[in-house]
């Protein structure tokens, strides 16, 4: 008798846990990169991207400086360097069927320039973007995998 | 009635053997009538003497004792090859007085797993694409523009250079 409630309660913890992990972390993918006016260059890691901003600006060259993907966990803020003395931030706020809820902060010398709460969905492309680099600007593309 | 049962289970060997009082006798044969899993126990009783009776008597006759070991063995086996519902039933062949000590938790428990399993697996939200995608934005140091275009999935958040930015530029 004693082994039927311990298997129960044995499965009921495991369909917890596995729900309450599947649900608690996405895949997010973030992209460094440099648009300017300065020659034609398009890498081809961004036709994606370019091929969804190029209706709201005109830059004519963008350049990858650095990708990375990040796994966010619930409340566990991940960051990564991005600019100069700067430094972006990514938590994980609440993850849902349809797609995540992110908190970004962009932080220079540890206080924020930037706090904001985004919602990402596949296949959309969240950017931020204006910090100077070089002869160009900075953009910032967040996307879940 | 609980009670009852779990006391007189206890009496069932000694009363299948005739090694029980008259009183404990009385006792048993009052509630056998209307105790469906006692009176399953001395059923069972009863066909595992059948089992080894018949033959025993079978080979008393021939003076056969390897074959005798032969016909308990074969209906041992046989008893021991369950089907799957049999197993089952086995399983979960408990008193009744268990039987509601965890059934009744298990049921619970069960109950209480989809009432918070299901909200997060069957709930209608209110379509997440139409949303906005940013809840907001603050920033004490630069002016902030956010630009969304539904159709083709972009949002963009353009933070306006301060002063300062200027200088860091590289």
């Amino acid at each position: 008798m004693r082994r039927i409630l311990i298997s129960f309660i044995f499965v009921l913890i495991l369909t917890v846990l596995s729900i309450s992990t599947a649900l608690a972390q996405v895949q997010t993918r973030v992209r460094i990169i440099e648009a300017s006016n300065v020659g034609s260059n398009i890498d081809s890691s961004l036709r994606d991207v370019t091929g969804q901003i190029s209706s709201l600006f005109s830059f004519s060259s963008y350049r990858l400086l650095k990708e990375e993907t990040f796994t966010l966990q619930k409340d566990q803020p991940v960051s990564m360097p991005v600019h100069p003395g700067r430094s972006l931030e990514l938590t994980l706020i609440k993850q849902r069927r349809e797609g995540a809820e992110v908190r970004v902060k962009i932080k220079r010398e540890g206080s924020d320039i930037l706090n904001t709460q985004v919602r990402l969905t596949p296949g959309r492309t969240v950017s931020i973007g204006g910090p100077k680099h070089r002869e160009g600007t900075i953009l910032i593309a967040l996307a879940l995998l | 009635m609980k009670s009852e049962c779990s006391s007189i289970s206890g009496l069932l060997e000694k009363y299948f053997d005739q090694e029980v009082t008259p009183e404990e006798r009385s006792l048993v044969e009052g509630h056998v009538p209307d105790c469906s899993a006692c009176r399953m126990a001395l059923d069972s009783m009863q066909n595992l003497r059948m089992l080894i009776k018949n033959p025993v008597e079978e080979a008393v006759g021939k003076e056969s004792f390897p074959w005798v070991w032969e016909k308990i063995e074969k209906g041992i086996q046989r008893k021991e090859r369950l089907g799957l519902w049999d197993f089952l039933k086995s399983w979960l062949d408990v008193t009744p007085l268990l039987k509601r000590k965890i059934l009744i938790p298990a049921v619970a428990a069960a109950v209480i797993l989809i009432l918070i399993t299901a909200p997060l697996l069957f709930k209608k939200t209110t379509s997440y694409a139409t949303l906005s995608v940013v809840e907001y934005v603050e920033s004490e140091t630069h002016n902030v523009m956010i630009y969304e275009l539904e159709n083709e999935k972009v949002t963009v958040i353009w933070l306006f250079n301060g002063p300062e930015e200027e200088v860091s530029t590289s």
